[in-house]
């Protein structure tokens, strides 16, 4: 099920989701990497300043033996060492109660830990700040104790520079990331483009607006577009031909047949009884295959049709039909509907159905046309003699002949049927108030 | 009834001509478009029986032609093609009716008379004039309500002047319409058929107009 989705989900959302991936995964790790190893080095570094400034404190110690005093006779050239409480200390301390140390720790002193290795620590200092603190011990030379050195410095100068730069940083992936999700978004908007391009033209020629694709596309479109084309065009074609080739057909069967039908109506009645019941039986399954034939079926691509302009021609040629037989035909207000249906499967339907109720109706005909939902709705109904419940039913069957002894109207019904079948539609025939009978039609051809 | 049928397929065309002259029609053939054409502008019809494939293209076409030249003479299709959509273009082209192949000859002429009968305003398939009736569905004349027999030419004339009453109608106009191209008739034939009729009905039944023809008087037997 998830698959299914997956496999559904449209490019554009593809294309945005690994890149958000990318975006919100990618970038925090590096901002994290980069502050990580920022932080690092700048630690290192800090300590390998404490460690020379070590160096420097313990080089200076001086030990007068006649006076038993020690001293640090080396300035290391940092004014903070002097200033109280400045977060830069140095001390030196033996195990008795000799300490020295510098002016800033004034009168406080830096808790020690013994032990000959160098030691770092972090302690707090006499102002509450952080202070970074390294360690020896050492032994001078005429000096039978032991010293203890340690130099401390203030880490939050450090940590303003550390917090300064990892702002920045944050600030230019934040920018980074927007400008990658700019790109993304002109990556979508323009390599996308040509999908889109075809989209909006496959809508034109659903609309009718223009007949085939457009082959102005990037190459990898452009076969598919002219592929398209070509089934498009070939479709076409097929079912002109089809419908030439039934017309044709009809066409070279029926004129014989017609010479026939009229040559037999010379004969003596007894035969030709058996003739012309062949011959109609010829002539009903050659008009109903050939109308098989010519039906288009639900459409694929093709222009949309205007029901007005479908249906004016039949309803122009039954109000005529209608004039000659008496039979009263008000043309139905054709609502302005855009179909997706093959307009002469449409007249198909229309033009039998109408026939099929004048050729039964004694002085009205009534139609009337609606939509509802995607359906077109159509019922069409006479003053006629009606039908039983049982010859309604037989008339749907599939090449059901309704009026074998009328010529003309015989396969109407049974044509429209299949007709209507073919487009998933929906054909009722029921008694009609005005006493003959009541077609209606529901079609599922509205265009969106 | 003077009929133009323009059908290319001649033994279509033969047997449908000799099915409707048995029952006294006019019946002339056009194999294509082109005679059509010529014949519709040189002869008088009634109607014309136009198939729609003919040689020299489409009947719809020539039908188009007609009509926009203003021939308003009724139309029947005759075609093998029952789809709506080729039927719907021969309404719009200005066809009248329509039958499909295979017909039966019946239909044909009973649809032809229909078409006639409207040509000259009737609308009821019933014309009455004084005491003459012609029913047009099966072509029967009735005189103060007693059949009337007559010849396939008598039967001609008389519908001719019983469908143009109360107009009156030149002899030329009843020779064009009455008789066969190759078999025009002196006025005197007219004369003579004219009297028959007068004997087999009444001898005030149909009115000369000196100097302008024939017609049938709304009420014969005032003076």
């Amino acid at each position: 099920m998830n698959r299914h989705l997956l496999r559904k989900l449209p490019i554009a959302s593809r294309m945005l989701a690994t890149s958000l991936i990318l975006v919100v995964l990618v970038i925090p790790v590096a901002g994290l990497l980069l502050s990580y190893n920022l932080r690092e080095a700048v630690n290192t570094a800090f300590d390998e300043r404490l460690e020379s400034l070590l160096n420097v404190v313990l080089a200076g110690i001086e030990y007068d033996q006649q006076t038993d005093t020690l001293a640090l006779n080396q300035r290391l050239g940092d004014a903070r060492f002097d200033q109280v409480f400045s977060g830069w200390y140095w001390q030196i301390s033996d195990n008795a109660s000799r300490v020295l140390t510098s002016r800033s720790l004034w009168d406080q002193r830096l808790p020690l830990t013994a032990g000959p290795q160098l030691q770092y620590s972090t302690i707090s200092g006499p102002n509450g700040e952080t202070l970074r603190k390294l360690e020896r011990d050492v032994r001078l030379p005429r000096l039978p104790v032991t010293l203890h050195v340690a130099v401390a410095a203030d880490l939050s100068e450090v940590d303003a520079a550390l917090v300064r730069f990892e702002q920045l940083l944050w600030l230019s992936l934040v920018s980074l990331g927007i400008l990658l999700l700019l790109g993304i978004w002109c990556q979508l908007h323009w390599g996308l483009e040509p999908l889109r391009r075809i989209r909006s033209n496959l809508q034109a020629v659903e609309k009718g607006d223009c007949e085939r694709l457009d082959t102005d596309l990037p190459e990898e479109l452009n076969n598919l577009a002219t592929a398209i084309n070509t089934v498009l065009e070939r479709d076409r074609q097929l079912m002109s031909r089809a419908r030439t080739a039934a017309g044709n057909l009809a066409h070279a069967i029926k004129t014989p047949v017609s010479v026939m039908m009229t040559t037999t109506e010379q004969l003596p009645a007894s035969q030709r009884e058996t003739m012309v019941s062949e011959l109609k039986r010829l002539n009903e399954a050659v008009r109903h295959h050939l109308a098989r034939a010519s039906a288009a079926g639900p459409v694929v691509l093709r222009p949309r049709v205007t029901l007005s302009v479908a249906l004016e021609p039949v309803l122009n040629g039954i109000s005529r039909l209608a004039e000659r037989k008496n039979i009263a035909f008000q043309k139905p207000e054709v609502p302005p509907l855009q179909l997706q249906i093959d307009a002469q499967d449409l007249q198909e339907i229309v033009g039998n159905l109408l026939e099929n109720a004048l050729h039964w109706a004694k002085s009205t005909v009534v139609m009337a046309i609606f939509s509802e939902a995607d359906n077109l709705l159509l019922s069409i109904m006479d003053d006629g003699p009606g039908m039983s419940s049982q010859s309604r039913d037989e008339a749907l069957q599939r090449g059901g002949r309704l009026d074998e002894q009328r010529s003309g109207s015989g396969l109407g019904l049974a044509i429209v049927s299949e007709l209507i079948q073919l487009y998933d539609g929906q054909l009722q025939l029921k008694p009609s108030p005005m006493g003959g009978l009541l077609v209606t039609v529901c079609l599922p051809c509205l265009a969106a | 009834m003077k009929v133009l049928l323009v059908e290319d397929d001649q033994p279509l065309a033969e047997a449908l001509a000799e099915a409707l002259r048995n029952v006294g029609v006019l019946v002339e053939i056009a194999p294509d478009g082109k005679t059509a054409d010529f014949q519709v502008s040189v002869e008088c019809y009634d109607a014309i029986i136009l198939d729609l494939g003919l040689p020299d293209g489409n009947g719809v076409q020539w039908l188009s032609g007609w009509r926009a030249r203003g021939i308003d003479l009724p139309v029947l299709i005759l075609t093998a093609r029952e789809r709506w959509s080729d039927k719907a273009a021969g309404f719009s082209a200005g066809a009248d009716d329509y039958v499909t192949k295979p017909f039966e000859t019946a239909e044909v002429l009973l649809r032809l008379r229909a078409l006639i009968r409207r040509s000259h305003g009737h609308a009821h398939p019933i014309i009455t004039v004084g005491d003459l009736t012609l029913d047009t569905h099966t072509g029967r004349f009735t005189y103060l309500g007693m059949p009337v027999s007559l010849s396939a030419q008598e039967f001609r004339l008389l519908s001719y002047l019983i469908h143009a009453a109360p107009r009156i109608v030149s002899r030329t106009e009843l020779s064009e319409h009455v008789y066969d191209q190759d078999q025009e008739p002196d006025s005197n034939v007219i004369d003579v058929q004219i009297s028959r009729l007068r004997k087999k009905l009444d001898s005030d039944s149909i009115r000369t107009v000196r100097g302008q023809g024939y017609c049938l008087p709304d009420h014969p037997t005032d003076p």
